[in-house]
């Protein structure tokens, strides 16, 4: 049984709020989406629930356990992983060794479907390349292979389709599908609305830290309060 | 996955030193000797820097573990303790193990602020042992300490003593190169990467606390080896300012594999001593030697090599 | 009570040349991100400039200083400007090329005008006598010197266009970039300010102590001391933190003697630096 549930976090810089009081579940197996504009606190939401920062208030429970403002390293060995928003890959080596270390360091072997999800990416036959060389696309699927291949319970994904051609942002979809087959949940944070309509049953609207609304896409995205807060301005930005 | 305890880098290393058998076979000359038993030293010193350097980061603490590790040894022999196999586990182990709270303490710095750290704790340890004469000597140093002895037999020959030196640095070398073979992943993703090292799961300061022990008793070794040398322990010879000597060595022999150390401190040492009495004028070629590995040559003597080996075939 | 006097005037003028070496340590720090490891070569290239236009040139002493002023501030201007600008955001290769500029400098010297200290008598000698207490005037000169260096570093720093967008630089590059700053031009001007400070200590001290190719070691490890003490990057905590190094070294000398005082303020550093790395008055820390 491994849910995430987020109670009442927040996370302040000094007197500045990024965000608070953010409660959701996300059960096993489950897909949730979080949009929101820019500067609505989503990547230090990733941050704060990977570990990376802490916490100013609230719980984050994984499993039952509570990994709030536990090191980076141990939420990751407890089983969630995540994704950053720009490249991060070993950028000096093969795209096999980016693998292989992320196999090894997750320290739980490598999960099923990894190598169709290589396949799908073209990654296979590019092996041997360094992850420096590979067009940009590439090495930002390179850097969601390697959160999956640490075989995580649960992974956050930062903005995945950011930065991706239009063509390219199918592989995301594949992503996602892959790695639900392996029964792993997933905590989708994107800016492309499509993307977010078509992939999640429930999304979370975060704006200028607060949760705005939690529901389907259809009823959200709907509300009057979130397309001024949100949809008018990337609507047309996309 | 198969993971080697040793490449060839690591065993063409361990030939290299190996001479130290097998000079003495052909020359029974002092100066040899003497360059031969400064470049052991300087091999083993400056691979406690490249330790730490293969997770980025750059220790001036080395002549502080030196120092530990030479004055136990020193202060050892004054109890009649002189066997080499008690001596060099003990110059291993006592920097180890005052390593490991250090350790605890300074690891969580990165960057800028390590090198600051291991830069005060080198001046601390000069400072320590001039404040400690009861057990150090202080200013004088403790002189006279005995030879080791190999099963009993007095190590007091000059060809003895090189031997020994010669395989303390092998020792050291091999200790270094399992270290560095067998977590090379490890500390690669850290000196790459580190937050997506950890972000993968990777225990970052485990590695790091390993890495820090393991090159505190490196240079303990360093020192043991540079007190047997000189068979007296003198603040001197652990003076704060030689940190810059091993960052020098291990940074213009390359810092790629475990051959620039070993290359580097050969070539400076000999450098070194082709100025003769005016070995202070060498300080000048490392300056110079690392100005252009830092603008055109990232990767040292070993690099360059590598680079033109990779051009020609 | 004499004593005591004394030791405090001592600690202060100690205190005053301290300021100037950290401050343009610092300041190298705070708007580079670079620890400047040939900030004791400047002093003594600095010393030896001062002293070679008065043996060589005849220069008077005044004009002497300086001349060192400015050709310590144009090599650094020169070295940041050609060398150091290519790697100016890798900390590691920063911190080897000022390392490497130090060896240079210093075997520079050595090899010019050998490894004997020099004979470089500051031109104003005697002493003020005030009851039991007396000053030399040369600590007295001095001191009134580094105090004006201070201030008009402040005037720069704090009253100028260009000390505002240094400070700017140093509170947060990417915004002062965003501004329209350019570090191009003032990385180099603000490296040279830094070790024209550290040439003009050089001129001012050396006479005092002593001109030899090995005094640049303790005026790094005391920089180093200072600047953590009063928080990497911080101008007004380099400049207090000068002050309580100048003072605890100058009364541990008369009241233990040896080196208890130095050990003290090192521990204490190393402490600081695990525990507080933004030093004794606090600022963000960059890069850790």
């Amino acid at each position: 049984m491994t849910e995430l549930r987020v109670e009442s976090l927040a996370k302040r810089f000094g007197g500045l709020r990024v965000f608070q009081d953010i409660n959701f579940t996300l059960p096993e197996g489950g897909l949730l989406g979080v949009i929101g504009p820019n500067g609505a606190g989503k990547t230090t939401l990733i941050n704060v629930i990977s570990g990376r920062q802490m916490a100013s208030a609230g719980k984050v429970v994984l499993g039952g356990r509570d990994i709030t403002n536990q090191p980076a390293h141990a939420v990751s060995r407890l089983g969630l992983a995540r994704s950053f928003q720009q490249t991060n890959t070993f950028k000096s080596v093969s795209v096999g060794e980016n693998i292989a270390r992320a196999i090894r360091f997750g320290g739980r072997g490598a999960p099923v479907g990894l190598n169709r999800m290589m396949d799908a990416f073209g990654l296979t036959p590019r092996l041997a390349e360094i992850s420096d060389k590979l067009p940009y696309g590439l090495q930002k699927m390179l850097g969601l292979v390697m959160a999956f291949a640490s075989t995580p319970k649960i992974v956050l994904l930062d903005e995945p389709a950011a930065g991706l051609e239009r063509t390219e942002r199918q592989s995301v979809d594949t992503f996602v599908d892959i790695v639900r087959k392996a029964g792993t949940s997933v905590l989708l944070v994107e800016h492309d609305m499509d993307l977010i309509r078509r992939m999640c049953p429930r999304i979370l609207v975060l704006d200028a830290g607060v949760l705005l609304a939690d529901g389907p896409p259809a009823e959200v995205l709907a509300r009057p309060d979130v397309i001024a807060a949100y949809l008018g301005e990337t609507e047309e930005a996309h | 996955m198969r993971i080697k305890l040793l490449g060839w880098t690591e065993i063409v290393a361990l030939l290299l030193l190996s001479c130290g058998f097998i000079v003495p076979m052909f020359t029974r000359s002092v100066l040899v000797y003497s360059v031969l038993n400064q470049a052991f030293v300087g091999v083993i010193a400056a691979e406690s820097v490249w330790i730490m350097l293969r997770m980025n980061l750059l220790s001036f603490a080395t002549p502080a573990f030196m120092a530990i590790g030479g004055y136990t040894v020193a202060i050892a022999g004054q109890y009649d303790i002189t066997d080499a196999f008690l001596m060099t586990a003990a110059a291993f182990l006592v920097p180890a193990l005052v390593a490991v709270p250090l350790g605890a303490l300074v690891l969580r710095l990165r960057g800028t602020y390590f090198v600051l750290v291991t830069f005060v704790l080198s001046q601390i340890m000069q400072l320590l042992i001039f404040e400690t004469p009861g057990l150090t000597g202080g200013s004088n140093g403790i002189s006279g300490v005995a030879p080791v002895t190999l099963f009993g037999a007095e190590m007091g020959t000059n060809r003895l003593v090189l031997e020994y030196a010669c395989g303390l640095a092998m020792g050291a070398t091999l200790i270094t190169g399992v270290l560095t073979r067998y977590f090379r992943q490890h500390f690669a993703a850290i000196e790459e990467n580190e937050i997506l090292a950890e972000s993968l799961g990777l225990v970052v300061w485990r590695y790091k606390a390993l890495g820090f022990v393991v090159a505190a008793g490196v240079a303990g070794l360093a020192g043991y080896s540079l007190v047997n040398m000189l068979l007296t322990a003198h603040p001197s010879s652990f003076d704060s300012a030689t940190a810059v000597d091993f960052i020098a060595y291990t940074i213009i022999g390359g810092r790629l594999s475990i051959l620039g150390p070993v290359l580097g401190t050969g070539a400076l040492v000999y450098a070194t001593n082709l100025f003769g009495t005016h070995g202070q004028y060498a300080q000048g070629l490392y300056g110079v030697l690392i100005l252009v590995v830092v603008l055109a040559a990232r990767g040292g003597i070993v690099g360059t090599i590598a680079a033109l080996w990779r051009r020609v075939s | 009570m004499d004593q005591f006097i004394q030791a405090a005037i001592i600690g202060v003028s100690l205190g005053a040349q301290y300021a100037l070496l950290a401050l343009g340590f610092t300041l190298i720090f705070g708007i580079l991100g670079v620890v400047n490891f040939s900030h004791g070569g400047f002093y003594m290239l600095g010393g030896y400039v001062a002293y070679s236009c008065v043996a060589f040139l005849g220069l008077p002493y005044p004009l002497a200083v300086l001349v060192a002023v400015v050709a310590t501030g144009a090599l650094g201007w020169v070295f940041e400007l050609f060398l150091l600008e290519r790697l100016v955001d890798d900390h590691l290769a920063t911190l080897m090329l000022t390392l490497g500029l130090y060896l240079v400098v210093s075997t520079g010297l050595l090899t010019v005008f050998g490894p004997l200290s020099m004979e470089f008598a500051f031109p104003v000698t005697g002493a003020l006598h005030m009851g039991p207490i007396y000053v030399p005037r040369e600590n007295l000169i001095v001191l009134v010197v580094c105090l004006a260096a201070i201030a008009a570093l402040w005037l720069v720093l704090f009253r100028t266009d260009l000390g505002r967008g240094l400070r700017a630089l140093a509170d947060d590059r990417a915004v002062a970039m965003a501004q329209g700053l350019r570090p191009k031009l003032l990385f180099p001007l603000a490296f040279a300010i830094a070790t024209g400070l550290a040439g003009l200590t050089g001129a001012l001290v050396t006479p005092i102590l002593s001109l030899s190719p090995n005094v640049g070691d303790p005026v790094l490890a005391t920089s180093f001391l200072t600047v953590i003490l009063g928080g990497l990057g911080s101008l007004e905590g380099a400049a207090l933190a000068a002050f309580v190094v100048g003072i605890v070294e100058a009364f541990s000398s008369v009241y233990f003697g040896g080196s208890i005082g130095a050990l003290v303020l090192f521990v204490l550093v190393l402490l600081l630096l695990v525990f507080r790395p933004t030093g004794l008055m606090g600022r963000p820390v960059r890069g850790a």
